[in-house]
């Protein structure tokens, strides 16, 4: 084979193979974008349908009653309004509570990993490794002594004491990966810096920090995503006051028949966020990967 | 053994329309005679390294063609052109042991494992690395490793050797060890060799020929002695040599005389030049540091302050400070002036250059 | 005054890499402390803390809800002895190791084809990059929910195995052979974008001389992918194995979603099997154990993963 025909089926095969995976990937949101927007007849239909317009006829009532708690007329019976407004309110609560933690992991974790990075802490490795186990827990196994924890300190069904729960859990991520990345810095920049005259602190804040905020930017990513749909704690904390999002969709399924157009509204303006937010970052995504993950 | 000719070959980078287009080599036209050690100088991005991966097949060229031996290889990709590369950075298959990679390149022939194993040593012990076929490259010292590099490629006796800067990665001493080396090895297989450098110093020690590029265009092609000697311009004259040759811009005033701007000196050339001179008006003068003396007699032409003194024990170089310009006299190690002295800069008349001001040949 | 200072300073801190005193300039040891110490902190009192205290509760014979106002009893290692010699535990631990070795390896082989796929220029390229990240993004809930929504018996997969392939309408979820399948294909779609995105990185790592020597060699794409490829990827592949392995350990969201450890009880993993008998048994201690011996084989698994991690590095 002459090497266009040959790089013409390879091409072929490529674009071919690529599909199917996208495909694969795809469909089932794809499934819940197009289900988010049909009636709720529609939605439990035994005959699959697409495209809006030609196969169904689409409807905004899902968004609108989950985002402006509305009744909406249904023949299995009327879901309390009240219910729905819920939903604002929980997405607000998970912007906030997730934004928090990530925030503060990725400073601290930052501020630790810089330190663990420059002075050579005693058993460094032995550190290292232990705050990279303490990610090998299941949740489960804290699950208790965590609930008591919290309502001992009466910080159950709070803001502060989900924050610093999620903080803590996307800590040592941020510490590895900013560990891995502060070790190929060249120390020179700083020492330079402080020979000028600059104190650690401000050589930290002028020099490190900006050449840091990158890998930040991808830490952040990670950690967001972890705080943002998480479920366990979330569930067993806070219930009534300062609750997120994921219990929510959870609770709606026990009750009754399912709305699954609704939940399916709900998911993807849940998911749209970290979309967006992951969007802005993506190409600092592969650098921040690598970085504290091979030591070559 | 086959000679290689790269017939108005150009190559461009990016999308012809966009503005970040880069034409990396403009219609070259190269001849390479079968068993000649021809050097690609320049500087970097000069488009030299482009053109030996062309002639690879790493690259495609954008127009023209390429001839190896008889074949055009334009369309050939490079496992079918007979040609063994040596990367920059030897590019040794990491996992595998040193056996393994010089061996790799027969096992696409279908050899019997006896004459493979006769290659590699016939190999190994030419390269003198017997003693080290069953470690892993990576473990190496650099010098080692290129050898390996250099194994992989002699193995397969191809018709075309190609190297790109191999010897830049090793220290000083290694360097000058494997000049000689390099050039030995080529002499006795008398396989052709395209061999790709920025050091003008291994360009002129080891090549037949070389042809000097800058910016994609070929400046000149010759003997290594040719083209210090003749420079066809103005880059390839300041280009090679060490120092650079001394250079003034200069007008030409009444036929022979060279006036440099600035009025930083005055120059009378032989009448004969006249004719030369006929249709330029800005030139450049040039003359090399070893064809201009330090002197305190009536032969000196300029006169100069001494700057800089660079004793180098076989000889020394004087940086002369000439007022508008400066030059670098190289002056045998007796001679001895002291820094701030004024001293007579005497030129070599038969040794001077001349190269048009605008487009840079030499007149 | 100034001078003998900055002369100080100078002395004090030696070249890169060398032998340097751990705190060269006198702020240092406070910088150090106060940016350690909020982490620390935070560790220790919500991961170490509440870990210890578990540790104790695994061996009282308390219950969070029926004895809130006593005080734990305790009972030596009884609750380890039961557990161990219940044969309903080492059944949750197989059914966990049934979902957690083939979810990770078909994530492997998948995410590793499809960087394989994505590693080399084309138009559109970081959008559909982006794309196929999207699954990780997505809460386990929703893709447990929706993935249910998608296998019921009347759903949208068996209403085109049905008319496209002919066959009967599988029993994703209520079938005991099926459904720990079923928990695999949804972690599958999950996670196998985050073993893509760590494949493509070490890919990309690749140097290209190195294909380019092969290609001169006339080398085959097996051999280029066996060693070349393959090699230079296959720590940071192994990292990602390990991260992997570990939560799919943990897995608990969805698989309490997706199935709720149906039908009966076969696809409950020891996780949910764990939250059943801590929060639905309200049996504190046993649930402390069975935590701890879940970390117990975890921690060995890691142990063991890492090791082999670094033997590919030194090799």
């Amino acid at each position: 084979m002459t090497q266009q025909r040959e790089s013409l089926t390879r091409l072929i095969g490529f674009w071919v193979l690529l599909g199917i995976v996208i495909f694969f990937f795809m469909f089932p949101l794809y499934w819940i974008a197009v289900s988010s927007i049909k009636t709720r007849a529609e939605v439990i239909n035994r005959v699959p349908s697409y495209i809006p317009y030609a196969q169904f006829e689409p409807t905004l009532d899902n968004y609108t009653s989950v985002l402006l708690g509305t009744t909406i007329q249904s023949d299995t019976g009327v879901r309390a309004s009240a219910d729905l407004s819920i939903f604002r309110d929980r997405l607000m609560n998970s912007v906030i509570i997730a934004g928090s933690s990530t925030i503060l992991a990725v400073i601290l974790g930052t501020l630790a990993a810089y330190a663990v990075s420059r002075f050579h802490i005693r058993g460094e490795s032995d550190l290292m490794f232990f705050i990279l186990s303490t990610r090998m827990l299941p949740p489960i196994v804290v699950l208790i002594p965590i609930f008591l924890l919290f309502s001992n300190l009466n910080l159950r069904d709070s803001y502060p004491g989900i924050i610093l729960l999620y903080t803590t859990v996307n800590l040592p991520f941020v510490v590895w990966m900013m560990k891995g990345f502060f070790d190929e810095i060249p120390v020179e920049y700083e020492e330079a810096a402080m020979i000028d005259g600059y104190s650690r602190l401000e050589a930290i804040w002028k020099i490190v920090i900006p050449e840091a905020i990158p890998a930040m930017a991808a830490t952040a990513v990670f950690s967001a995503i972890v705080a943002w749909n998480e479920f366990v704690f979330a569930n067993l904390l806070n219930r009534t006051y300062a609750a997120t999002v994921p219990p929510w969709l959870n609770s709606i399924i026990g009750v009754g028949a399912v709305e699954w157009g609704r939940l399916a509204a709900a998911s993807v303006i849940f998911v749209i966020p970290i979309v967006i937010f992951t969007f802005l970052v993506r190409n600092y995504l592969l650098r921040g990967v690598t970085f504290g993950a091979v030591r070559r | 053994m086959a000679d290689v000719r790269l017939i108005n070959v150009s190559k461009r980078f990016g999308e012809s329309k966009k503005n970040d287009a880069v034409m990396a080599v403009k219609d070259l036209d190269l001849d390479v005679t079968d068993g000649e050690f021809l050097v690609l100088l320049g500087p970097s991005g000069c488009g030299k390294t482009t053109t030996l991966r062309m002639v690879a097949g790493l690259e495609r060229a954008t127009s023209g063609e390429i001839f190896i031996g008889d074949r055009s290889v334009n369309d050939l990709p490079p496992g079918d052109r007979d040609i063994a590369f040596v990367f920059q950075f030897y590019a040794l298959y990491p996992h595998l042991s040193v056996y393994d990679n010089i061996s790799f390149p027969l096992r696409a022939q279908n050899m019997s494992k006896s004459e493979v194993d006769a290659q590699v040593q016939r190999v190994a012990s030419r390269l003198k690395i017997e003693h080290i076929l069953n470690r892993r490259p990576n473990r190496l010292p650099s010098g080692e490793q290129q050898r390996v590099a250099l194994g992989r490629a002699m193995v397969r006796q191809p018709q075309v050797f190609l190297m790109d800067e191999p010897l830049t990665n090793l220290d000083a001493s290694l360097r000058s060890e494997m000049r000689v080396e390099l050039k030995h090895l080529q002499q006795e297989l008398g396989t052709t060799m395209l061999y790709v450098t920025h050091d003008q110093v291994e360009a002129m020690s080891m090549s037949h020929r070389i042809a000097v590029m800058n910016l994609g265009v070929l400046q000149q092609v010759d003997t290594p002695l040719e083209i210090y000697n003749h420079p066809k311009t103005l880059f390839v004259a300041t280009f090679i040599g060490s120092p650079p040759m001394n250079t003034v811009a200069c007008t030409v005033v009444d036929g022979h005389y060279l006036q440099g701007i600035d009025n930083s000196f005055r120059l009378a050339l032989d009448s004969s030049y006249t004719a030369r001179l006929a249709n330029v008006k800005e030139v450049v003068f040039g003359v090399r540091s070893e064809d201009v003396r330090l002197v305190n007699d009536d032969s000196a032409q300029l006169r100069g302050t001494v700057a800089v003194r660079e004793p180098l024990g076989d000889e020394t170089i004087y940086d002369m400070d000439m007022g508008q310009y400066r030059m670098a006299v190289k002056t045998p190690p007796r001679q001895m002036f002291r820094q701030g002295e004024q001293v007579g800069v005497a030129i070599n008349p038969k040794r001077i250059h001349l190269f048009d001001r605008v487009t840079g040949q030499a007149v | 005054m100034a001078d003998s200072q900055l002369a100080q300073r100078t002395r004090s801190t030696s070249s890169a890499g060398q032998i340097r005193p751990r705190f060269g300039w006198f702020t240092d040891r406070w910088i150090a402390i106060s940016f350690l110490t909020p982490t620390m902190l935070l560790l220790l009192f919500i991961s170490i803390f509440p870990l210890v205290w578990s540790l104790y509760l695994s061996f009282t014979d308390w219950s969070v809800i029926k004895d809130a106002n006593t005080a734990p009893q305790w009972i030596g290692t009884a609750n380890y002895f039961e557990l161990l010699t219940d044969d309903r535990t080492w059944q949750r631990f197989v059914v966990t190791g049934q979902f957690v070795l083939p979810a990770v390896t078909i994530e492997l082989l998948l995410g590793f084809g499809v960087a394989l796929l994505l590693n080399r220029k084309f138009a559109g390229r970081g959008a559909i990059m982006t794309l196929l990240l999207i699954p990780m993004m997505l809460s386990p809930i929703v893709v447990a929910l929706f993935w249910r929504f998608m296998m019921q018996g009347d759903g949208v997969l068996n209403y085109y195995a049905v008319n496209l392939f002919g066959i009967e309408p599988i029993l994703w979820l209520s079938d005991r052979y099926v459904a720990p399948w079923s928990l695999v294909i949804v972690d599958v779609w999950m996670w196998t974008p985050f073993m893509m995105l760590i494949s493509l990185a070490g890919l990309s790592a690749v140097p290209q001389y190195l294909y380019e020597a092969a290609a001169v060699d006339r080398a085959g794409t097996w051999f280029r992918f066996r060693h070349i490829t393959l090699p230079m990827v296959m720590p940071l592949l192994l990292i990602a194995i390990i991260f992997r392995t570990m939560d799919a350990y943990k897995l608990f969201d969805q698989a309490v979603v997706l199935t709720g450890g149906g039908p009966g009880r076969f696809t409950q993993t020891a996780s949910m099997y764990l939250y059943d008998v801590a929060f639905g048994q309200f049996n504190t201690g046993e649930g402390s154990a069975l935590g701890y011996i879940m970390l117990i084989v975890i921690t060995a698994l890691a142990n063991l993963l890492i090791r082999a991690l670094n033997a590919t590095k030194s090799a």
